[in-house]
């Protein structure tokens, strides 16, 4: 890291950053407020997440310009935890996820994000996109008018305004106006204040009061390492998100480790675990935000604006930031993934939908992803085992038969391969031509196996030539896939 | 050869300054113009906060498109331009002489480039030059640092060089410069004054000889002189008294973060030079 890229990082874009910082730190304490309430805990829990996370991450994170808070995705993980055993928990918890994501930034797991395919992706932004959406029903039911007719008018205020000024958030401005009205109407309706309590001081160091012992750790392993992955998932995605925008790029390890560190932070202070966000990041980079300042402002900003505002935060009427996060939602929706559907190859779409049924369902994005991840691999190992073609052709009057194998044999093709011979047939001798196969594992040598056997058993004398060739590509014995030249191996024959 | 031109005051002399060094080197020629989107200046002009129907999928389009204007305007004048100093440079004798424009920041293109390149020419300041106060331009340091091979400095014009003053301060630097200079066709049959300025060292007036021997061995005409005191100023009153129209000095031994605490003596002659100056690394 030299001064000039720290320089650039900083302080290349200052008066936009700053400016961005304010607007995102604007719409993100309707968002930390809204998940606090997800999870089950005091909105101060998720506002000062929110200021910790994004304020750590702007100097730890890999991708400059996003920006990371808590955030629902997150939030949707800690309910039980919350709920069964307290808050207490959640911050043991949350430090725990901040330790595995830093060592599964050491240890370079971001790279397996290249297994999480492009529709697996639509899936988790939509499944996001709902979860979001149907955390704000509790709020619009067994609720007067009055609660319908603030959200509606919220809703048109956020999407009207920008046509008319682009210069002010409108998020902003829905909160504000709404507020107003509600104070002024004397309404009876939710606020803020009635969810729990908010920041009235600045953050303090506190350690987290759980017994340290096997049993802590047994209750909240599983939900760290489920916030980890799911925390990682959606960091790494928004990241690449955020480098298409900007055309730049990211360091995805140092991206892990920084979100691990912020999360390890933020559990010593009282905040529940975060990840980055991908509506507010796009938000950040719409507003001219590219900058490490930017998620530093937007920090800070934050954290005057809860502290000094704070009796003011406390009479925001809980239909204004439904209507902020009904935004945040629609935002987030891939709508162009509702068309896609009639268009892209069927298993693709059933990827995503399998991503998106299983996270609402279950609630749990990690595994909605996992479902997705392990659909994508098995339709390409479906996909390749397509590739497998039989030739052949008698000689010697009928006495002996050539068997040509040409293309991919592995546990998906066994059978398929198998089958492509007729052991009815009375012959001499058989030859089973095998070098421009290629066998990628022990089921399909055993495939072979139990086709010579069947031949024997006919008593037909078998011949495979090309064996060598075929199995170089057994990755696990003889490793040649990744090495320089494996391509002329595995294309050439 | 790689002259890094942009379409400021300084590229003529730049190209000027390449077609000299091309000439004596005997070496093509390229003139490059880098094409730098900034893409971390932002033009986001949108603080509504709000996002929409597929808010991510029109963001991408709005900001590609306003690159993709941007770099095509960008690209054009840069072609013209080069064109115009390449037909400069042809009358002038030059050797081949190429163009070439490159899309990024200038000290990583041209750290990527170095591998083919003997010599790098660059003005002292750039297209911010009327705007700013800087009497160095901001990319020159960085772009010295990330290279490793010699980068010729030269101010708003440039005449071909007669007499050489070598910082010569016996650091492994400037020994290794003597080296590359007396190997080099580049200053070859130019009178060279050999100055060590500064806190004397025990050391240096063998240095000095040695260094004098190595030049004149191959048949440079050498004068050497040894002052104590501020090197810089030193340096600026030998260029004055001299005459010399061409620094060469040994650069950034040290750190960034050093020169960021300490001040850095390369950026400081740099500065107070008024002359080309060739930098070695």
């Amino acid at each position: 890291m030299t001064l000039q890229t720290l320089r650039q990082d900083w302080l290349s874009n200052v008066r936009n950053d700053l400016l961005a910082g304010l607007v995102v730190a604007l719409a993100l304490i309707p968002e930390a407020i809204a998940f606090s309430i997800i999870a089950g805990v005091d909105p101060k829990v998720g506002l000062y997440a929110s200021f910790s996370i994004a304020t750590i991450i702007a100097f730890t994170g890999g991708r400059p310009g996003m920006i990371s808070a808590a955030t629902g995705a997150m939030a949707l993980l800690m309910v039980t935890l919350v709920k069964n055993h307290g808050l207490e928990y959640l911050l043991a918890a949350t430090v725990l996820t901040g330790v595995l994501q830093v060592i599964a930034g050491w240890v370079r797991l971001g790279a397996l994000m290249r297994f999480v395919s492009r529709s697996v992706v639509t899936g988790f932004v939509n499944a996001l996109a709902i979860l979001i959406f149907l955390a704000q029903l509790p709020e619009l039911t067994n609720v007067t008018w009055h609660v319908y007719a603030m959200t509606a008018a919220g809703l048109a205020i956020i999407y009207g305004l920008p046509y008319l000024t682009k210069a002010v958030p409108s998020p902003l401005v829905t909160i504000v106006v709404l507020t107003a009205v509600a104070i002024a109407l004397d309404l009876d309706i939710r606020t803020v204040g009635d969810m729990g309590a908010l920041p009235d001081s600045l953050p303090v160091f506190l350690i987290p009061n759980v017994p340290l012992n096997w049993e802590t750790l047994a209750i909240i392993f599983p939900y760290s390492l489920t916030l980890m992955v799911v925390g990682l998932l959606e960091s790494l995605m928004t990241a690449t998100i955020v480098d298409d925008l900007t055309d730049t790029k990211s360091d995805k390890n140092r991206e892990c480790v920084g979100q691990g560190v912020a999360n390890i932070a933020t559990g010593f202070i009282g905040g529940m675990a975060g990840c980055a966000m991908i509506g507010q990041s796009v938000i950040n980079v719409k507003s001219g935000g590219r900058g490490r300042l930017s998620t530093l402002a937007a920090g800070i900003f934050l954290l005057l604006m809860v502290v000094f505002l704070g009796d003011w935060v406390a009479r925001i009427p809980m239909a204004a930031l439904v209507a902020v996060m009904i935004m945040v939602s629609i935002g987030t929706f891939n709508w162009g993934s509702i068309k896609g559907l009639r268009e892209h190859p069927k298993s693709s779409s059933v990827v995503m939908l399998a991503t998106v049924v299983v996270t609402v369902a279950t609630h749990d994005l990690a595994k909605g992803v996992l479902t997705g991840v392990l659909l994508s691999g098995f339709f390409f190992a479906h996909k390749v085992g397509q590739i497998l073609r039989v030739r052949s052709h008698s000689g010697d009057e009928g006495r002996t038969r050539t068997y040509e194998v040409i293309g991919q044999v592995f546990f998906a093709s066994a059978d398929r391969f198998t089958n492509a011979f007729d052991y009815k047939e009375v012959i001499d001798k058989v030859r089973i031509d095998v070098s421009r196969a290629h066998f990628w594992d022990i089921t399909a040598v055993s495939a072979l196996d139990k086709a010579v056997l069947k031949f024997r058993r006919e008593g037909t004398e078998v011949e495979v030539i090309g064996l060598n060739e075929a199995s170089a590509t057994m990755v696990d014995r003889f490793g040649v896939h990744d090495k320089d030249g494996a391509e002329d191996l595995l294309m050439g024959h | 050869m790689l002259a890094c031109v942009d379409q400021s005051a300084y590229g003529q002399s730049v190209s000027d300054a390449a077609t000299w060094a091309a000439r004596r080197l005997q070496a093509p020629m390229e003139l490059l113009h880098v094409i730098d989107r900034h893409p971390r200046l932002a033009s986001g002009q949108d603080h509504s906060g709000a996002i929409g129907l597929d808010a991510q999928e029109s963001l991408l389009k709005q900001l590609s498109d306003e690159d993709e204007a941007r770099t095509r305007a960008a690209r054009e004048a840069g072609r013209a331009y080069l064109n115009g100093l390449r037909e400069r440079a042809l009358a002038a004798g030059a050797f081949v002489v190429d163009v070439r424009q490159r899309h990024g920041s200038l000290d990583t293109t041209l750290a990527e480039l170095q591998d083919g390149v003997r010599l790098f020419v660059l003005g002292r300041r750039g297209a911010s030059a009327q705007d700013t106060q800087r009497d160095l331009g901001r990319q020159l340091e960085w772009v010295v640092r990330s290279v490793s091979k010699p980068v010729l400095a030269v101010p708003q014009t440039f005449q071909a060089p007669s007499r050489v003053l070598f910082a010569f301060d016996g650091s492994a630097v400037t020994r290794q410069g003597v080296r590359m200079i007396a190997a080099s066709p580049l200053l070859k049959g130019l009178p060279v004054h050999l100055l060590m300025a500064g806190k004397a060292q025990a050391q240096g007036p063998r240095q000095i000889e040695e260094a004098r021997q190595a030049l004149e061995a191959v048949g440079f005409s050498v004068t050497t002189d040894i002052q104590p005191g501020d090197p810089e100023t030193a340096i600026a009153s030998v260029m004055r008294s001299l005459q010399c129209d061409l620094l060469v000095m040994g650069v950034y031994s040290h750190s960034p973060w050093r020169s960021l605490f300490m001040g850095s003596k390369t950026t400081d002659l740099l500065r107070s030079a008024a002359a080309p100056t060739l930098l070695l690394r």
